[in-house]
């Protein structure tokens, strides 16, 4: 069972630098047929970028969509970056402070996560919403199965921190121990690899394009109007 | 009979989907949350309500067929099958689209689908999807006539310039009709004309031949062939008349002027390219254009996709109608950026001609339950379609466009 849950984790960890890699190429080649290219006008890549800072920070462009949405997503996506960077301690050694001192926010963020993500599956149930696919529900009931088991684990199932930590050092260093004999932790974990090949790509790429939909708003006045 | 195998084919033929797209609109294709969100902003939505022609779906199943064809798996055992059926479905939401761009400036993450939906068009193109119905004829037709509408250079000026109109032989002001004007909406283009007359400044127009399409039904179609030799003729005709400013009144003329005629021309214009009501604004300003006549009217501006959200004139419109003295200005709910689409575009008008009346009744009924005693419009594709989706509609409301109505005030 244990040498099953290692090989899977590898397995994963593999097809998504594979997958990561496969859309770089997919990125680069587009890249360097530069013929294909319409970009449209637009302004500074730097002034862009720090007015963006807001926009990426604070989904500026849900928060004038959708109120309903902005707060569940916003919710979820603070909760779940805190809740990430808690995790970092078990994958480093000697921990840093600042991650030690995050661990009381990523603790608050746990309770926040769930809630979160259970209001987001909710308004898309709502009648008027037009647009929903079930991969959305599936990222959204993995998620929300993650957190359950993490918020169980850390109240009522604790496993062995010090296993959990061997375990998770073992997979990094590519010298695997046996996981913690915890089930509800080989759930959480096996949760986290089904997760991992559904993780939506917009985590990596849509920063970028809201720079980019700042640059271009920037550079709309100067299409048809002289610079300024 | 065919079997749904035989409907299926190897997902490679035709090669890799991406090859037509930028990396940042491989990027927005991978950055769509799939929020949604966008439906609510969608025309066509508004008048069908399926959401399986609208934006998020559209991207979904474009980054399907990218995966079974440059994913994992088709690079590890060759490429899957992908349903014809399923292309030709995408093809056709890609078409029924209006390209107004709603959607993107509605984005949660900011996707330039103003931008995306006409390259991914080219894509089906490319693959023999596309275009639709008559669509297809048009770069024939534009060999032919010089017009997509496949209308004699004859007739492309004669029916509506105003009498006694002094066409210059060089000048640094030009004047570009452009085909919609010129043989569907002609009370816009004699307006434009009427205007220009009174500002009093010499302008240049290409002779009826040599004023060919500027592009965009190619473009917006996904046909691309035939624009870099549209854009060096009419380039190097307007450059040989010493122009610095060409004036224009057709929004998707100027969009592709501005923003794609120096891609293909391969570099930068030798003249500026200005909307006829900025020109006007500015006359206006200078005192070369003076609207004499009052006109105790309550006007409602619609803003073109193509000119608020493609090239940024909003303003200009604007301060136009308030030079009108009496004249009050109302705003429809959604306005400038945030503009709804009339249905007359994206070259679908024509095709899904349904939803297009129905799109222009949408914007009959707001401006009429505004209490506005006329829809001002700027576009000539915007003109012929509303005016089309007015008849025999129970609601009426009276239809100028912008430059029609300050020419008859002067």
């Amino acid at each position: 069972m244990g040498m099953l849950l290692i090989a899977i984790a590898y397995l994963v960890y593999a097809a998504f630098w594979v997958r990561l890699s496969l859309h770089t190429l997919i990125w680069y080649r587009a890249a360097r047929d530069r013929g294909t290219r319409h970009p449209g006008v637009s302004g500074g890549r730097l002034l862009a970028a720090s007015t963006a800072l807001i926009d990426i920070i604070f989904f500026r462009r849900l928060f004038s969509s959708s109120k309903l949405l902005w707060y569940g997503s916003w919710a979820f996506h603070a909760a779940f970056l805190l809740v990430v960077l808690r995790h970092l301690r078990y994958f480093l050694e000697p921990v840093p402070e600042c991650i030690s001192d995050l661990q009381i926010f990523g603790i608050v963020a746990g309770y926040v996560l769930v809630p979160a993500l259970a209001y987001t599956a909710l308004l898309r149930t709502l009648p008027g919403r037009r647009y929903v696919f079930y991969q959305n529900y599936l990222v959204l009931g993995l998620l929300f199965l993650i957190g359950a088991t993490g918020l169980l684990m850390r109240n009522f199932f604790r496993p062995d921190l010090v296993d959990v930590k061997s375990f998770i050092m073992g997979l990094v260093a590519f010298r695997p121990v046996a996981p913690p004999g915890n089930l509800l932790f080989i759930v959480h974990f096996s949760l986290v690899l089904l997760l991992v090949p559904y993780l939506p790509f917009h985590i990596f790429t849509a920063p970028v394009i809201a720079i980019e939909a700042r640059r271009r708003q920037q550079g709309l006045d100067m299409v048809m109007h002289d610079k300024r | 009979m065919t079997s749904d195998k035989d409907k299926r084919g190897p997902a490679d033929e035709g090669g890799s989907f991406t090859k037509g797209l930028s990396p940042l609109q491989l990027m927005e294709i991978d950055s769509c949350t799939q929020c949604g969100e966008c439906l609510k902003f969608c025309p066509v939505q508004d008048v069908t309500g399926n959401p399986l022609i609208s934006p998020p779906e559209k991207i979904r199943l474009f980054r399907e067929f990218i995966r079974a064809t440059e994913g994992l798996k088709s690079r590890l055992f060759g490429p899957g099958e992908i349903d014809r059926k399923l292309l030709e479905d995408f093809s056709k939401a890609v078409y029924e689209c209006t390209t107004c761009g709603a959607c993107g400036e509605s984005c949660t993450v900011g996707i330039f689908t103003q931008r995306l939906w006409p390259m991914l068009r080219k894509e089906m193109v490319r693959r023999g999807l596309g275009p639709i119905g008559p669509q297809a004829k048009i770069p024939q037709t534009i060999l032919e006539t010089g017009n997509p509408y496949g209308k004699p250079a004859g007739e492309r000026f004669s029916p509506w310039l105003p009498e006694g109109t002094r066409i210059a032989d060089s000048a640094g002001v030009a004047y570009y009709a452009g085909c919609t004007g010129a043989y569907e909406a002609q009370p816009m283009v004699r307006g434009d004309v009427s205007v220009l007359n009174a500002i009093a400044e010499p302008f240049v127009m290409l002779p009826p031949e040599e004023e060919v399409c500027c592009g965009f039904p190619l473009f917006i179609t996904g046909q691309h062939d035939l624009l870099e030799n549209l854009v060096r003729r009419l380039v190097t005709a307007y450059k040989a008349r010493d122009v610095r400013t060409l004036v224009c009144s057709c929004p998707c003329c100027v969009n592709i002027m501005a923003r794609d005629w120096p891609i293909f021309y391969g570099k930068e214009l030798p003249f500026k390219i200005r909307h006829i009501t900025q020109f006007a604004e500015e006359a206006i300003k200078a005192g070369k254009l003076v609207i004499r006549k009052e006109l105790h009217e309550r006007l409602i501006y619609h803003d073109p996709c193509y000119l608020s959200r493609g090239v940024g004139v909003m303003e200009e419109p604007r301060a136009v109608l308030r030079a009108i003295p009496g004249a009050e200005l109302l705003e429809f709910e959604r306005n400038r950026l945030q503009s709804r689409c009339c249905g007359a575009g994206g070259a679908a008008r024509k095709i899904f001609h349904d939803n297009a009346v129905a799109m222009g009744r949408l914007t009959i009924d707001e401006a009429v339950a505004k209490k506005a005693d006329k829809l001002i419009l700027s576009c000539p594709a915007c003109y012929a379609k509303v005016n089309e989706a007015m008849a025999g509609h129970d609601r009426q409301i009276k239809i100028v466009d912008i430059m029609e109505l300050v020419s008859g005030l002067l």
